[in-house]
């Protein structure tokens, strides 16, 4: 088989598996939008609700936390020390002594102290009617010096609920009232500084991130530094609820509390939550791809196998009956496809039709040559029938030499157009009775190559050519028209060459009567090894009695092969 | 100051009215006149996480907020000997009764316990520091008050319970009456200084000349509103 030259074609098996993985990564790309688009929006959800239940969750127990420390306050408030002393100092500092006013705020100091430390608060302060502070014990009680004014900012869920500033401190804080017969003579606040532990505690609770805001001033958070900051510089710190971009990280926030100017929120970051759960995504749809790559390149292999299996069985037996048997062939089915059958089956009845169309070419080739042929013999009477005699006896010969089939049928025809080389000698020459001269007999001497030319223009008779041209050569050399010895003259020409003379022996001719089969056999066999070869001379011996008559007559039937 | 409002305009008026009177039969003069309390000072507590748990207290005796104001003059020359008075300051239903009590230097005060429970008597004023201890129903304990000031009273066992004495070192006081109306007698002749006073608001003082035998009538506003 040739091809065109320049770059192959790819094979059949490349391009199915670039389809197949081709289709497979679009499918999987595609996948992967969505699963990534959909998981980053469920993450949000899920944040944005997780959060809500954080806000739910945080009011509860906020305003639990803000009860008990109301009831701490008051069971406080009911100090009869504390109010006696207070009641008193109200009542006299302006008139008393150092000593005496000192008495009175040491009374009030040791009693707040005595209770402080029961108290989960990081300030308990102490303030008079006026709010001004009295006096101030716990962790973070020296932030409130006496006569410090404590102006509660944003009230809670209590009139008495607020938010304090002590300088760079914010704290939240509930109050309670003390009271004689009715009176309000002094208020006790306990204030929770929201500072970062108080953050850190708010995260505990809310299970997200805080910050806390307070006058659009960022006090405490638990955020990435870079993130709180951004943070308190966004308009969102002034919304309940939404998303932010912070410091590069989408937040979902939601404002859990709000007590005037001070917003205590909880934040998730979206990006935090989707990065494992894509994470998760991606690793399955890898397993996927690769499974199903892997598939991908097995169904490729088999589909193409199914594909090029039989076409390559079918051009392979193609090519071997190029080889062999000419156009005689017929395809066996695959039976993998109905297109591959239907196409084997269209090859076989174009061949078969070509193969019928070349025989009768071959057939109307023959028909003409015979015909030629058989003009030719007829140019001289003693000559007529020749050709059809050598072509017979041939045959026979060359069974009784057991050569093949194919053989044969070369020589048949050979046989049959062996002197057609004498088309081109005048019939003074070929007609004359007597002997030749030597010029003349030149000119015989001619006719196996001028019909070797005439044969070399036909395609089909080039296998014949031989007996054409070789005909005259004989064993030892001295035959024409090259002179070839032995085993140089292919067995073709050397059955044609002796059957040739045994018809010329055994035929009338102008200066001659016909002579007897006997005669003829003996006169071969006596120049056997010399004019002839030997194994042909005795293949002519057993031959002849199968296509003679009783009277040594050739009969002559299946000339018409 | 949301709890405590004094009404700017009563701030001001301290209304004083000196009426010439017909004269009396004593050798000194007498002072009458009217208090007037005002002005609201107290508004309701908008939250009290903790609801006043006395108990009983809609049974205590129910003091007009007159009776709370005590008139007397500033600083008085006096000499002589003061009557010793022997007053009774009674615990009732988580209450000392009555709420204030003026009385002169060297007086002596009972302090029965008239509630089912324990009661505690004690003071940290500087004019007398005591602590008369618990003691149950039907007991009294008393204290002499032998110095002049203001004595603030409370319990040791009920944080709410207060009362203000005030220990004056003249005879020339008096607590007026339901109705308003005060008459403080026999001072000698001269110019005073008269003085309103309340615990939550201190005094309110107007200037009274006074004739022997006769009766001068001083009208004093204190701002302070008479909560039934």
């Amino acid at each position: 088989m040739t091809r065109p030259a320049g770059p192959q074609p790819p094979r059949l098996l490349v391009r199915t598996l670039a389809v197949i993985l081709a289709t497979v990564a679009l499918l999987l790309v595609a996948v992967f939008v969505v699963v990534f688009v959909s998981v980053r929006d469920q993450v949000r959800q899920s944040v944005t609700s997780d959060l809500e239940s954080s806000q739910r969750i945080y009011a509860a127990v906020e305003s639990r936390r803000q009860r008990e420390l109301q009831t701490q306050a008051a069971t406080l408030a009911e100090n009869p020390t504390l109010k006696a002393a207070i009641d008193t100092y109200a009542a006299e500092a302006p008139t008393a002594s150092e000593t005496r006013r000192s008495f009175w705020l040491t009374t009030i100091n040791n009693e707040l102290d005595k209770v402080a430390a029961r108290i989960e608060a990081d300030a308990m302060i102490l303030a008079d009617t006026h709010q001004i502070t009295l006096a101030a014990v716990g962790r973070l009680g020296d932030r409130w010096p006496r006569g410090r004014p404590i102006a509660l900012a944003g009230k809670g869920s209590g009139t008495l609920d607020g938010v304090v500033r002590a300088g760079p401190l914010v704290f939240r804080v509930v109050s309670v009232p003390l009271q004689l017969s009715d009176t309000p003579i002094a208020t006790l606040y306990l204030a929770t500084s929201l500072d970062q532990q108080y953050a850190e505690e708010l995260q505990t609770l809310a299970n997200a991130r805080t910050a806390i805001v307070s006058d659009g001033l960022l006090v405490a958070s638990t955020l990435p530094m870079a993130a709180a900051r951004e943070f308190e510089a966004s308009p969102q710190s002034r919304q309940a609820s939404g998303t932010a971009v912070l410091d590069g990280e989408s937040y979902a926030f939601r404002q859990l509390v709000q007590i005037g100017n001070t917003s205590f929120f909880a934040l998730a970051s979206i990006d935090e939550s989707s990065r494992a759960a894509t994470r998760a995504a991606v690793r399955n749809l890898v397993l996927i791809a690769a499974g199903a790559a892997l598939l991908a390149l097995v169904a490729s292999v088999w589909l193409a196998r199914m594909l090029t299996g039989p076409v390559g069985r079918l051009s392979a037996s193609l090519e071997a009956a190029g080889r062999t048997s000419g156009v005689r062939v017929q395809l066996p089915l695959t039976g993998s496809s109905r297109e591959l059958d239907t196409l084997t089956e269209t090859f076989n009845a174009m061949m078969a039709s070509v193969a019928t169309a070349e025989a009768q070419t071959q057939a109307a080739y023959t028909g003409s040559i015979r015909a030629l042929a058989t003009a030719l013999d007829a140019r001289d009477p003693y000559t007529a029938g020749h050709s059809e005699r050598v072509s017979v006896l041939s045959v026979a010969i060359a069974r009784a030499l057991h050569l093949a089939e194919n053989d044969i049928e070369v020589i048949r025809l050979g046989a049959l157009l062996h002197d057609i080389g004498k088309i081109g000698v005048p019939d003074e020459v070929l007609k004359k009775p007597g002997a030749l001269s030597a010029a003349e007999f030149d000119i015989i001497k001619q006719h196996p190559v001028a019909g070797a030319r005439i044969l070399r223009s036909v395609p089909f008779l080039e296998s014949h050519i031989p007996i054409v041209e070789l005909h005259h050569e004989r064993p030892d050399g001295r035959g024409y028209p090259y002179g070839l010895r032995g085993d140089e003259i292919p067995m073709h020409a050397r059955i044609v060459h002796v059957a040739d003379a045994y018809d010329a022996i055994t035929s009338k001719r102008a200066y001659r009567g016909a002579r007897p089969s006997g005669d003829a056999i003996r006169e071969i066999w006596r120049f056997a090894g010399t004019e002839f070869h030997a194994e042909v001379v005795a293949a002519l011996a057993t031959a002849l009695p199968g296509v003679t008559t009783e009277g040594g007559e050739l009969v002559i039937e299946q000339v018409h092969a | 100051m949301p709890r405590c409002v004094i009404l700017g305009a009563c701030l001001a008026v301290c209304a004083i009215a000196v009426r010439a009177q017909t004269p009396a039969l004593d050798a000194g003069g007498t002072i009458t006149g009217h208090i007037r309390l005002t002005a609201k000072i107290r508004a309701p507590l908008s939250a009290n996480a903790y609801p006043s748990r006395a108990i009983g207290k809609h049974e205590a005796p129910a003091i007009p907020e007159i009776r709370n104001v005590v008139v007397y003059l500033k600083d008085p020359p006096f000499r002589g000997a003061l009557t010793p008075l022997r007053v009774e300051l009674r615990q009732q239903n988580e209450t000392f009764v009555p709420h204030v009590l003026a009385i002169t230097k060297g007086s002596t005060v009972d302090f029965p316990n008239d509630d089912p429970f324990f009661h505690n008597v004690f003071s940290l004023s500087s004019a007398a520091g005591f602590n008369l201890g618990r003691y149950p129903r039907g007991q009294s304990r008393p204290w002499k008050f032998s110095k002049s000031g203001l004595v603030k009273v409370f319990c040791d066992i009920h944080s709410h319970m207060s009362a203000s004495i005030l220990v004056l070192d003249h005879p020339y006081f008096a607590v007026p009456g339901a109705d308003g109306n005060y008459e403080i007698r026999n001072v000698p002749a001269g110019q005073y200084t008269i003085v309103g006073w309340h615990e939550r608001v201190g005094e309110r003082s107007a200037s009274v000349r006074v004739d022997a035998g006769r009766a001068t009538a001083v009208d004093l506003t204190v701002p302070v509103e008479d909560v039934p």
